[in-house]
């Protein structure tokens, strides 16, 4: 899953380079046609146990180890030997299937020839007659994950639709999971292409059946693609609204969906410059991302760095120089530089030199807001190094062009906290009040309150996260206590039957 | 398809002031609301205000949009109120999730209006809303679908609509029996129950051929014995399937034990009948001058119970003079006396015994007799395993052992007879004529027995009392004895159940009042007994006289009398349940769980569970958790598989009384069953620190095992085994699985334990029964009240002369190993372990020196003799004594199975499977009538087709009645003819009869010959001190 998440939310070359990170070959992994097949197997208990929760997340875990090995002929031989040849849903598949299978074949030759070889492997195993629904939205899910990753996304759209009006047909529980797979595979396809805007009435629908037929997965996944598609168009009004009325259930059913939610939250929060709000949450989608979807962590951090910045905040060095992601983070490590030292010059250098990277991330509006902050980091340095200095030599040192413009904006920030000091206006000076001693005032409290009220968090969700183990403690005490007593008395039958023999 | 991204500028339109503006808002929005509902949701307010508003043109669209918002905010009830001010607008043919989301919450809210309605709240309909729901109901009719139609319309209490479902449907049986299962198994309310069956009873007679058996049953449950009586005599006067369908709902209603409404039924007949049906029933009476036309009497009276199928002689010569009619009617009123089918069972009983022995002679041996607890244990246990089958080998074999038995231990000992002959109704009084008096008022060598005596008469006449009321009342009377009044009230009450007897009540009543603990208590149960079910305004004096009495005793019987008195009473016991609960005497607390209990038996009642579970968890007297616990099994009788799963957490609980209950509780609930998650819950409580327990979930257990394949009960028997030998276990756990042992193998391995009868009603006598069972945790000898809740696991087909023919087969489609008996216990591995304690006694023989602390051990080991010199030969004395009932055993064993090779149905069937297993065992084998069908082998069962009788029910167990298809083909033969000589000749002779049994008496094996004849009773024995 976790990979899925960088899939999606990292730019495609970081994706490539990612790929060449991973060691080559795991020793010997599984025949991914192998894997499929022991994934159907795991389907078919789940199914006749009506259990969705360990099993389905098996399978869909084992899907993505094999995903980077799996080849349209792998899927091809997988359809063949689980759905009857006759069942429309097969033969649509195979059909998307061919185009990429050919180009594999021309592109490979060996490994074409080796999954041929387990081709006939497969004729040999007669599929069912009539296969589970679960088994027919597996090979959807499959089929599109295939063409997404050859970047036929056209088809892929058209398959995941077809697997929509397919499982409109079904309310199980037992499919909920694998439907959500599939939304998302289809908010992909789309997103990949531009047309998001397309699918949004349909997600719509969707989503307010699954909150009907209490499907908490589908419900919670849906809700995500919505708020990435809204906010994909820059329709942050519209997905707060959105998110707001939108039921959602007590307890995320996913982590991975629950991360996501509190980072598309985080950014609606940024935007609408309640920046506390949106570094909670931010904070808290960072910490819970898995560490191996970097994409996504990257993603969170680039927000973070910069709501943290606007809070008037400076992030640690060190959360930039974290080996996975620093490469990322340049541009924005340099913009903080920036920030940091008041100086507006290098602020706007650094602005104009990223551009394009800040376009791309969606964070350039937020960027045009740091500015401001730019200057109240100076102003401060200032304010803290000289006792007096002219409104001129203030207006030198911030680059700022009027001497008028640079008071307001001091006495702005006298009026906002950000500096304390006087202005005397006749004689064009800002005199900085003596520094105050900071353990006489509630900060260091409020500093305690926070972490302490982090820490309570912290706990209070570790409770809630906590489950009883199956099978009772209490009884297997009473067994032991039993066990106890008869083995004292067998001891002690034995301890008299010595004494005797001692006579 | 990508359109507007916002419906802020149609929202904008609604604060204009022209209405056309607003309505093209409007309409832009019902378009649009499912793409925006979040930010039409923030304008909700200016759609609500255009509803409200008087003036504007189109409020019914203003609803809509309203509706269609808050059903995408999920607030179902105000879409819903919404969706009904659109009127027209609101399309109920629509398939849209929208709509059919709102219909249902519609039919939700109608339902809950109805109800509160009906249960007399002030709840306002609202007329669209029924105007909507009948129009849902046009629909499932145009749609054909009426099983729907019925469910909604019993959910909202519309009988009207019901009977328009019935009425319309193409299959008015199929519709009716659907609204039949479906208003038992889910409508909660009592009383509108009762008017379902009411109406389904008025339907079942418009339908051209109505199901009779279905009628009759409702018209049971409303009580309604004249017009069952008039049904019947319809169909008694009818064609011979007719006549043959009045039989089989005979053997119906006699299945669900109501006994006063068979009184009612019969009386009712008679009085239908035609004149002269009294004056050749006269004749056929007088043989012992009983005057009346109560077959119940005339039955035993005539001295042949068999009396049905083989009148005596002058009853015989008075039938040649009866017309057809007067014969089906004499035939039919023994069936609904319950003399047939107590009969048939007997004899299948007795037939197909295959208690073994081995097991019995293995407790016996193991278990010290001077432990008076697992000594009576185990004549429990061993009255339980031959229950019904008339076979007292083993009380005869072991006389000296049985003397042991004292004071209430003799009581008890006597009172298993009752239950080893239970149903021999024509000869209870021979059998228990020894420890009676010769004459009322007479001497009897002990108090105990006669005591025990009594309520052994009650226990074998259980609800058919009519035979012996009048002697135990007369006992009654008669006696200032408080073990005999003992052993009186409870065998009246027993016999008498459920009968309201103004006398007997009176009677009983005194001996209440003596104040006397011993008697008071057998009165308090017996008083609940004879008004069981009946919610009597008695009650309220029994309780006032709980408070009065100082004797704990006296106290706990008539709270457990009133929780019978209240019986299957639901709503109507909650006055007294109320009461009771709130009561500050524990006992009449602990009284007020089995009122609750046993009030909402089988209804799996919400409220009852709920204050059960309260008081189960939040009561400071161990006794009321045990009782609230143990009660939930009785409630969620109907359901057994919501029983494992409420009490699994109480299993668990810190506290060892409510251990014990959840282990009954889920003994009680799935009887008989044997669900998997009924004994993984049971498992580590028999492994429990507690001895008590233990024996509760071993008891608990062997009541889910009983009747299952032997497979499932091997694990169980093989820790009985362990168990009751154990030195190192308590008492408590030994003399629970001596118990379990008897329960495993109850009635010869012949019997299940049904809390319902086959048409799924609850039989009120076996859920009593085993509520008293329950008892036995304050008093033994009501463990003997197990007795009421067995039912023969059997299928027996009977034809029109109500006697059963040979020649008629069932197929069982399953591996004939799959059910059989269970091997019996092998003698040699035994003799082997026997012979260990014996070489323990003669090393400590050996070792004088250290005599002092053997004698301790020698104690232990079951030696009788403390003196130094006598060790030595104690230990010799024991080895003969082990050795000797084995010699006997083997020749027992060998006894029986030459015997059994005899039999019919049974022996054929063991021997077989032994020679099939060397070649290949059959997928599927054939059964005689009467067959063993054990309860989970009923869904293998079938009737094929071609033979001579065919069912007219093709029902797996109970009495199936059998048309003749071909009358032409001669003579029939028919099963227990053989032994009518014999029993004839013994009636008139019996010391003939004696002697002939005399001679394979010596062999021992006596009680297992098939001649039918029973075996004398044991002596009369009396405690010699050793």
């Amino acid at each position: 899953m976790g990979k899925e998440v960088d899939m999606k939310d990292a730019p495609a070359d970081e994706k490539a380079k990612e790929a060449e990170k991973q060691p080559v070959a795991v020793p010997e992994p599984a025949k991914p046609l192998a894997v499929l097949r022991s994934n159907l197997r795991l389907i078919n208990n789940a199914v006749a146990q009506k259990e969705t929760r360990t099993l389905f997340g098996r399978v869909l875990r084992q899907t993505a180890a094999v995903r980077k090995r799996l080849s349209a002929r792998d899927v091809q031989a997988f359809l063949t030997s689980s759905l009857p040849a006759s069942s429309s849903v097969a033969q649509q598949l195979l059909e998307a299937l061919q185009q990429l299978a050919d180009s594999a074949m021309d592109a490979d030759g060996a490994a074409a020839n080796g999954a041929a070889a387990e081709d006939r492997d497969a004729a040999a195993l007669s599929p069912p007659a009539a296969p589970l629904p679960e088994v027919e939205v597996y090979c959807y899910l499959l089929t599109i994950m295939l063409l997404i990753d050859g970047k036929q996304y056209e088809q892929a759209q058209a398959v995941a639709a077809a697997a929509l009006s397919h499982l409109a047909s079904f309310n199980r529980r037992t499919l909920d999971v694998l439907a959500a797979r599939i939304y998302g595979y289809l908010s992909l396809a789309h997103e990949r292409t531009g047309s998001l805007a397309s699918i949004r009435s349909a997600l719509l629908g969707l989503h307010r059946t699954a909150v009907l037929r209490h499907d908490d997965v589908g419900a919670e996944t849906l809700l995500n693609l919505l708020l990435r598609n809204y906010l994909a168009d820059n329709l942050y009004d519209q997905a707060e609204r959105l998110r707001a009325k939108a039921q959602r259930p007590d307890t995320s059913r996913s982590m991975q969906q629950a991360c996501r939610y509190l980072y598309y939250l985080g950014r609606i929060r940024a935007v609408q410059q309640e920046y506390s709000e949106a570094k909670d949450c931010l904070q808290q989608a960072a910490r819970k991302a898995p560490t191996s979807a970097i994409g996504f962590r990257v993603c969170v951090q680039k927000w973070l760095v910069l709501v943290r910045l606007l809070l008037g905040e400076v992030p640690d060095r060190t959360e930039f120089t974290a080996p996975d992601l620093a490469p990322h983070l340049v541009p924005y490590f340099n913009l903080t530089q920036a920030v940091r030292g008041g100086d507006l010059a290098a602020f706007s250098a650094v602005a104009s030199a990223h551009e394009s990277v800040f376009r791309c991330d969606r964070t350039h509006n937020l960027i045009v807001r740091l500015r401001h902050n730019v200057i109240r980091a100076g102003l401060r340095r200032t304010s803290l190094a000289y006792s007096r200095i002219s409104l001129a030599d203030v207006a030198a040192k911030l680059g700022l062009s009027s001497v008028t413009d640079t008071e307001s904006i001091v006495a702005k920030a006298i009026r906002d906290g950000g500096i304390e000091g006087l202005i005397r206006h006749e004689e064009g000076t800002l005199e900085a009040a003596r520094p105050t001693d900071m353990y006489a005032t509630s900060e260091p409290q409020a500093a305690f309150h926070a972490r302490i009220a982090f820490c309570m968090d912290v706990h209070n969700e570790a409770v809630k996260a906590m489950r009883y183990g199956a099978g009772g403690g209490a009884v297997k005490e009473f067994e032991d206590a039993t066990a106890l007593r008869e083995r004292q008395e067998e001891e002690l039958l034995a301890a008299l039957e010595e004494m005797e023999e001692d006579d | 398809m990508a359109g507007p991204t916002s419906a802020a500028h149609v929202l904008a339109l609604l604060d204009e002031d022209e209405d056309s503006l607003k309505l093209y808002a409007l309409q832009q929005l019902d378009r649009s609301v499912h793409d925006f509902w979040f930010q039409i949701s923030s304008s909700i307010a200016a759609i609500e205000a255009l509803y409200e508003d008087e003036e504007f043109s189109h409020r019914e669209l203003a609803a809509l949009v309203a509706s269609k918002v808050f059903y995408h905010l999920g607030d179902l009830d105000d879409a819903l109120s919404y969706a009904l001010g659109a009127g027209s607008l609101f399309d109920v043919a629509s398939t849209s999730e929208y709509v059919q989301t709102i219909l249902a919450r519609c039919i939700d809210t109608y339902v809950g209006q109805r109800v509160q309605q009906a249960e007399g709240g002030e709840a306002s309909l609202d007329p669209r809303l029924v105007a909507i729901v009948e129009r849902l109901f046009e629909r499932c009719y145009t749609d054909g679908q009426y099983e729907q139609a019925v469910g909604i319309a019993l959910e909202s209490r519309r009988l009207d609509q019901l009977e328009r479902a019935v009425s319309s449907s193409q299959e008015p049986e199929r519709t009716l029996k659907y609204a039949l299962g479906v208003s038992q198994k889910l409508v909660v309310s009592r009383e509108f129950r009762n008017q379902v069956l009411r109406l389904v009873v008025r339907l079942y007679e418009a339908v051209p051929q109505p199901d009779h058996a279905a009628i009759c049953q409702c018209l049971m449950f409303l009580d309604d014995a004249d017009e069952v009586a008039t049904i019947l005599f319809r169909l008694l006067g009818g064609s011979d399937d007719e006549a043959l369908m009045a039989y089989q709902i005979a053997f119906d209603l006699v299945d669900a034990e109501l006994q006063a409404f068979m009184i009612k039924v019969t009386t009712k007949l008679d009085a239908l009948a035609p004149k002269p049906a009294a004056a050749p029933a006269a004749p056929a009476a007088p043989v012992e001058g009983v005057e009346g036309m109560d077959t119940d009497q005339a039955a035993p009276a005539e001295g042949a119970p068999a009396a049905p199928a083989e009148p005596a002689a002058p009853a015989a010569i008075a039938e040649a003079d009866l017309s057809p009619f007067e014969k089906r009617l004499a035939l039919f009123k023994s069936v609904l006396s319950g003399v047939v089918s107590i009969e048939l069972e007997r004899q299948f009983l007795a037939r197909h015994n295959h208690a073994d022995l081995q097991i019995l002679k293995n407790i016996r041996a193991t278990v010290e007799p001077r432990n008076s607890v697992c000594h009576s244990a185990t004549v429990f246990a061993n009255s339980l395993m031959h229950c019904g089958t008339t076979v007292d080998a083993f009380l005869r074999e072991n006389l000296d052992w049985l003397k042991k038995a004292t004071n209430w231990a003799k009581f008890s000992a006597t009172a298993g007879l009752g239950v080893i002959h239970r149903g021999n109704v024509g000869k209870s009084r021979t059998i228990m004529a020894p420890y009676l008096p010769s004459a009322p008022g007479g001497s009897t060598p002990s108090a105990y027995s006669e005591g025990g005596a009594l309520y052994a008469l009650g226990l074998i006449h259980t609800s058919h009392g009519a035979g012996v009321r009048q002697l135990l009342l007369e006992s009654l009377r008669g006696s200032q004895h408080e073990v005999i009044q003992h052993g009186a009230c409870l065998g009246l009450g027993i016999a008498a159940l459920g009968t309201e007897d103004e006398e007997a009540f009176e009677d009983v009543k005194n001996v209440l009042y003596m104040d006397n603990a011993v008697a008071g208590e057998a009165a308090g149960l017996s008083l609940g007994l004879l008004y069981a079910g009946s919610g009597t305004d008695k009650a309220a004096e029994l309780l006032a006289y709980a408070h009065e009495t100082q004797h704990e005793k006296i106290i706990r019987g008539v709270a457990v009398g009133l929780a019978l008195v209240h019986y299957g009473r639901e709503e109507a016991a909650e006055g007294m349940i109320e009461q009771m609960t709130r009561e500050l005497d524990p006992i009449l607390r602990y009284g007020g769980m089995f009122v609750t209990g046993l009030a909402y038996c089988g209804t799996s009642n919400n409220a009852a569970i709920q204050r059960l579970l309260h008081f189960a968890v939040s009561d400071v007297a161990n006794d009321v958790r045990r009782a609230a616990v143990l009660n939930l099994g009785f409630v969620l009788a109907s359901s057994p598989e919501q029983c494992p799963k409420i009490v699994s957490l109480l299993a668990e609980s810190y506290n060892p009384h409510v251990r014990y209950g959840a282990a009954m509780a889920v003994g009680m609930a799935c009887a008989g069953t044997g669900m998997r998650e009924a004994v993984a819950l049971l498992e580590p409580l028999i492994k429990d620190s507690v001895d008590f327990v233990q024996q509760g979930a071993l008891i608990a257990m062997a009541l889910v095992l009983v009747a299952q394949p032997e497979a499932r009960a091997k694990p169980l028997r093989d820790h009985i085994n362990r168990l009751y030998g154990s030195k190192t276990s308590e008492v408590m756990t030994r003399m629970g699985a001596v118990m379990a042992a008897g329960i495993l193998d109850a009635g010869g391995r012949n019997v299940t334990l049904g809390l319902r009868a086959g048409s799924g009603h609850f039989r009120r006598t076996a859920v009593i029964g085993l509520a008293l069972f329950t008892q036995y945790w304050y008093w033994y000898p009501l463990s003997y009240c197990i007795s009421m809740a067995v039912q023969p696991c059997a299928l027996i087909g009977v034809d029109a002369s109500l006697r059963a023919p040979k020649g008629f087969q069932v197929v069982s489609d399953c591996r004939p190993s799959q059910f059989a008996y269970a091997p019996p216990v092998k003698v040699e591995d035994k003799k082997d372990k026997l012979k260990l304690p014996t070489a323990v006694l003669s090393t400590t023989a050996r070792a004088k020196a250290r005599a002092a602390k053997k004698k301790g051990k020698d104690a232990a080991g079951g030696g009788g003799g403390g003196d130094k010199d006598a060790a030595a030969a104690t230990g010799t004395a024991e080895a003969m004594d082990t050795d000797k009932p084995e010699a006997a055993d083997k020749e027992a064993a060998e006894g029986t199975t030459a015997a059994g090779e005899g039999e019919a149905a049974a022996a054929v069937e063991g021997d077989g499977k032994k020679k099939e297993k060397a070649v290949e065992e059959p997928s599927s084998y054939t059964v005689d009538n009467p067959a063993r069908v054990a309860p989970s082998q009923r869904k293998y069962i079938s009737f094929p087709s071609g033979q001579r009788f065919q069912p007219i029910r093709a029902a797996p167990s109970g009495f199936v009645l059998l048309k003749d298809t071909q009358p032409e083909a001669g003579e029939v033969d028919y099963l227990f003819e053989e032994e009518k000589p014999a029993a004839a000749s013994a009636a008139a002779a019996p010391a003939a009869a004696d002697g002939a049994t005399a001679a394979p008496a010596a062999g021992g094996a006596a009680a297992a010959s098939p001649a039918g004849d029973e075996p004398p009773p044991p002596e009369p024995f009396e405690y010699i001190p050793s």
